[in-house]
């Protein structure tokens, strides 16, 4: 069977039709790499024509770009790390201390994959606003003044968002990893007098090492890059890459230096996405 | 399994509950809640209405509906025939391109939204290749972001196929485009059927690019959901969220039975 | 094939009457086969004569899979050629071969019927309705699978799936059957009764070539006219199957078609008399063995199978060795004995035993007749 999982080389020397995969890849090149290659054309090129990397410079010195770098980076890294831990202790409760409706709750939480991010933001708003539930009845029950919940506008309240809409994407690979752990194992460390801490550092966390590397570093990716959640909480002081991109672009029309922040938050991701490829081709092998 | 006494589990499911309560049930509870609100002062809303639906029903939400389920659909059909039509070249080329081929596919999965948007506004504004202001470029932005997500679920589709299937067809005189008619793709069918439904999801919820190149005329869900509360509308923009979450999970619960089914068969 | 069973008018005869004949020679000449640097079939040079059950044996790895594979078209040479009857198909692609092909997970399409299963390789040749549908029901009917044919696959048994496979194959009127593993699927009693299907359906079908690849031993020696064993990607040794059972040509063979005991041995006297035995010795003892060319100080292996050593000698067991006896393990119909026979373990399989069975560290004396007995030589690896 494995044997012949590939075909050989030497076989697919003489098979006609390598040129099949002309169509989908002109029209990806056409679509995707062509605009990509413009943009790094225009961040180095000034109006002229010519190439010139004073601008590009300038961008990169500039207070707003290093802003929105800094709290790219640091949102980022405070949600990945968020979704580690709030899908690890999920993970490892529907894994191990199984409930009535749990296969139920762990589908449902993996359907948060497929709707929209800025969901969570606007539900947020309700919940933790200026007006939400919890100000106006922390406000009536105390005659406060002012409302006292206030991280939503903050760079908390985009971690906090942003943990809500990834941590599936580790919980997902992690119920993965878990399903492959063997029982027996944790029932004999039990019968044996093992304590539940114990069994998870020694037997379950080496099984999830893979899948909460792969599962992370998707999620360095896909913070890096998320816009929807930014954009609808709208602070002021919270402006990453994407969003300093959009306003750049579509605000103030100033496409020059849009191109020239684009580059940089491209190749921050296409980084973070050769560590996710290597992770999860580790975990794949 | 690992906690054996009755007080320690039920601590567990507390932090479970806990958790999965303020992250997952209550977004979902609040925004149902909201779009049903007539107003909200207090703790809870004074009142309950449908109002904000029927308007769903009608003028520009409706518009916005429309527009959202034509880009999804067809963006995801194209994508559906590049996607499986790249995989499926793929396998016939030698090992070292195909791997190279297979990571420049996934890119655009990797690239923000907004950049791939960006793109398209500074590579297609002027002719011969203009389609800035139409809604062709609105298409071809949800392709782009899409088109590495069908292609990597047909293609692990297609690496789970045993390779036995199309040998044995093969050697009973199979050339290959009637094999690939008769044995691959039917066998292909629930990893397409999914790709298609996921790629149509996540064009549903799509906004980082959308709001960089949408024409006037073509306001997509997620675009209306933002100009409402940014307006201050929240309770219209709640409704038309959950008409989103309404019509994603439709389609994946669609998907799954026919995937199941597929399956069963 | 005797021909009074052949006299009956039933469908299976009639079909049978129809392929005899059909089957082609294959003819590997010099074929070798690479991935990258690593070469898993050197040169082999194999004739399959028309009509003939090949089964191509050796342990995992060794390359069997390739071979099969090189035939149908999915691996190509690096070097070599390929014939079946008069056609040189090195080059031709899997589909213009005219072969059938089974293989070890039966490979059924699963959103299929069983008919159209069968039916696949004609409808894939583009045949006309009306012969499809004789050759769905005859070939249904040759494997015994009539009733089955509007299941789905999923709805069969193992046995039953791998029976439509072999259906499926045969419904395409192929040159040359390819069956690479087809039982290993298989519970062992399954097993069993496939190994004397397919027996059967040989003799249905007699002008079928056949290339049977296994690892299992029994399987070989059932089916097969000729065995090819294979190790490390080569042909170790050829022949017909039960020539290479009483005289294999070297260790390897000896010990992986069937059991046998190795006794390392000095030749005195080479062949004598018109059936060619040699004297050796072992030890103490002069013993008789079939020879093949050795000379008097070679020192060789004398080859004999567990099931011909006995423990109650009579007037034709010529040849008498004596070993301590290590263990006894009775499993009703046979008794298993390990004896130490000059420092090489010998194994016995008994179906007699003396009245008082001897004590564990006792000398027990095993007779045996030069008949059944080969002078091997050890293998030089390369
Ligand atoms: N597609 C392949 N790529 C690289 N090596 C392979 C491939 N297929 C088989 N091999 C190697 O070729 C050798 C022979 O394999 P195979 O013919 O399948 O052996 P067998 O069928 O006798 O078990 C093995 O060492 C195997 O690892
Ligand atoms: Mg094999």
């Amino acid at each position: 069977m494995a044997d012949a999982a590939v075909l050989p080389a030497p076989a697919a020397k003489r098979v006609p039709g390598r040129f099949w995969i002309v169509p989908p890849a002109a029209l990806l090149a056409l679509l995707f790499f062509y605009p990509l290659v413009l943009i790094v054309q225009q961040a180095f090129m000034d109006d002229s024509g010519m190439a010139n990397v004073g601008e590009f410079v300038r961008v990169l010195h500039a207070r707003f770009f290093l802003n929105a770098l800094i709290n790219t980076i640091t949102i980022s890294v405070t949600a990945t790390a968020g979704c580690l831990i709030v899908g690890l202790v999920l993970g490892l409760i529907l894994a191990f201390v199984p409930f009535p409706g749990s296969g139920v709750i762990a589908r449902l939480i993996d359907t948060f994959i497929a709707l929209p991010t800025f969901l969570v933001t606007l539900a947020f708003t309700f919940l933790y606003g200026s007006a939400g539930m919890l100000n106006a009845g922390l406000t009536e029950a105390f005659s406060l003044q002012a409302p006292p919940v206030n991280f939503l506008y903050s760079t908390w309240g985009v971690v906090l968002a942003e943990v809500t809409v990834y941590s599936p994407f580790v919980l997902r690979p992690l119920l993965a990893a878990f399903s492959l752990v063997d029982r027996g194992q944790i029932e004999a460390a039990s019968v044996l007098g093992a304590r539940p801490f114990r069994i998870v550092r020694q037997v379950i966390l080496p099984a999830a090492v893979p899948a909460l590397i792969a599962g992370g570093s998707l999620c360095l990716l896909l913070t890096v890059n998320e816009f929807g959640i930014v954009l609808f909480i709208g602070a002021k002081g919270v402006i990453t890459l994407p969003l300093l991109i959009y306003s750049k672009a579509i605000q103030e029309s100033a496409y020059q230096v849009a191109c020239i922040i684009a580059v940089i938050n491209i190749a921050l991701s296409l980084g973070l996405f050769g560590l996710y490829r290597f992770a999860a081709g580790r975990l794949g092998a | 399994m690992l906690v054996w006494s009755r007080p320690g589990r039920i601590v567990i499911w507390l932090v479970f509950t806990l958790l999965f309560g303020v992250l997952f049930l209550a977004p979902l509870a609040v925004i149902l809640l909201s779009s049903l609100a007539d107003q909200w002062n207090g703790v809870l809303p004074s009142g309950l209405t449908t109002e904000h639906y029927s308007d769903v029903v009608q003028g520009a939400a409706w518009k916005a509906v429309k527009a959202s389920l034509v880009t999804g659909f067809l963006a995801s059909a194209v994508a559906l025939v590049s996607g499986t039509w790249a995989a499926l070249a793929l396998r016939i080329q030698d090992a070292t391109l195909a791997r190279v081929l297979g990571v420049l596919f996934f890119i655009p999965s990797a690239v923000p939204s907004v950049s791939v948007g960006l793109g398209l506004l500074v590579a297609f504004s002027h002719p011969p290749l203009l389609l800035n202001g139409t809604i062709a470029i609105v298409m071809v932005a949800h392709f782009v972001l899409i088109s590495a997500f069908t292609f990597g679920n047909v293609s692990a589709g297609l690496a789970r196929l045993s390779p036995d299937f199309e040998q044995v067809a093969s050697s009973l005189g199979a050339r290959p485009a009637y094999r690939l008619r008769h044995v691959t793709l039917p066998l292909l069918a629930p990893y397409l059927v999914a790709a298609f439904g996921l790629s149509f999801a996540l064009s549903m919820g799509e906004l980082g690019a959308t709001v960089m190149v949408y024409p006037p005329g073509w306001v997509t869900l997620p675009v209306s959901i933002f100009s409402l509360t940014d307006r201050g509308d929240v309770f219209a923009g709640a409704a038309l969220t959950m008409v989103l979450v309404a019509v994603t999970l439709i389609l994946l619960l669609g998907l799954e039975r026919v995937t199941g089914r597929q399956a069963r068969s | 094939m005797s021909v009074p069973a052949f006299t009956g008018s039933n469908v299976m005869d009639v079909d049978a009457a129809k392929i005899r004949g059909a089957g082609s020679n294959v003819h590997f000449d010099k074929v070798s086969v690479a991935y990258g640097a690593h070469v898993v079939l050197h040169p082999l040079t194999l004739d399959i004569a028309p009509g003939e059950i090949l089964a191509m044996i050796g342990p995992s790895g060794s390359g069997k899979t390739t071979a099969l594979r090189a035939v149908a078209g999915f691996v190509r040479p690096a070097s070599g050629r390929i014939r079946i009857g008069a056609t040189d198909v090195t080059d031709l692609p899997p589909y213009e071969r005219g072969l059938g092909m089974v293989v070890q997970n039966y490979a059924l399409f699963p959103h299929m019927r069983v008919e159209d299963n069968v039916a696949f390789g004609l409808r894939a040749q583009g045949a006309d309705k009306a012969l499809i549908g004789e050759r769905v029901k005859d070939s249904l009917a040759t494997v015994g699978m009539s009733g089955f044919a509007k299941r789905y696959p999923r709805e069969l048994s193992g046995g039953q799936q791998q029976r439509v496979a072999i259906a499926r194959a045969l419904a395409v009127r192929p040159r040359v059957l390819l069956l690479d593993e087809p039982l290993s699927a298989l519970d062992a009693q399954i097993r069993r009764n496939m190994v004397e299907e397919i027996a059967k359906l040989h003799r249905d079908l007699p002008g079928l070539t056949i290339l049977y690849v296994t690892h299992d031993q029994t399987e070989a020696l059932t089916l097969a006219d000729k065995i090819a064993i294979m190790r490390d990607g080569r042909v170790s040794s050829h022949g017909p199957t039960v020539e290479l059972y009483r005289l294999p040509p070297n260790r390897f063979t000896a010990e992986f078609l069937g059991r046998a005991n190795l006794l390392p041995v000095t030749v005195t006297e080479g062949a004598t008399g018109p059936k060619g035995f040699a004297t050796a010795r072992l030890g103490d003892a002069l013993l008789a063995g079939a020879a093949r060319g050795e000379k008097p100080g070679d020192k060789t292996l004398l080859c004999i199978r567990p099931q011909h050593l006995s423990l109650t000698g009579d007037e034709e067991h010529t040849n008498r060795i004596v070993g301590t006896l290590k263990e006894v393990h009775w499993q009703g119909e046979l008794t298993h004995l390990v004896l130490e026979v000059d420092g090489t373990p010998v194994r016995v399989s008994a179906t007699r035993l003396p009245v008082s069975l001897p004590e564990r560290g006792s000398a027990v004396p095993l007779f045996f007749t030069p008949g059944d007995t080969s002078l091997v030589p050890e293998d030089v690896r390369g």
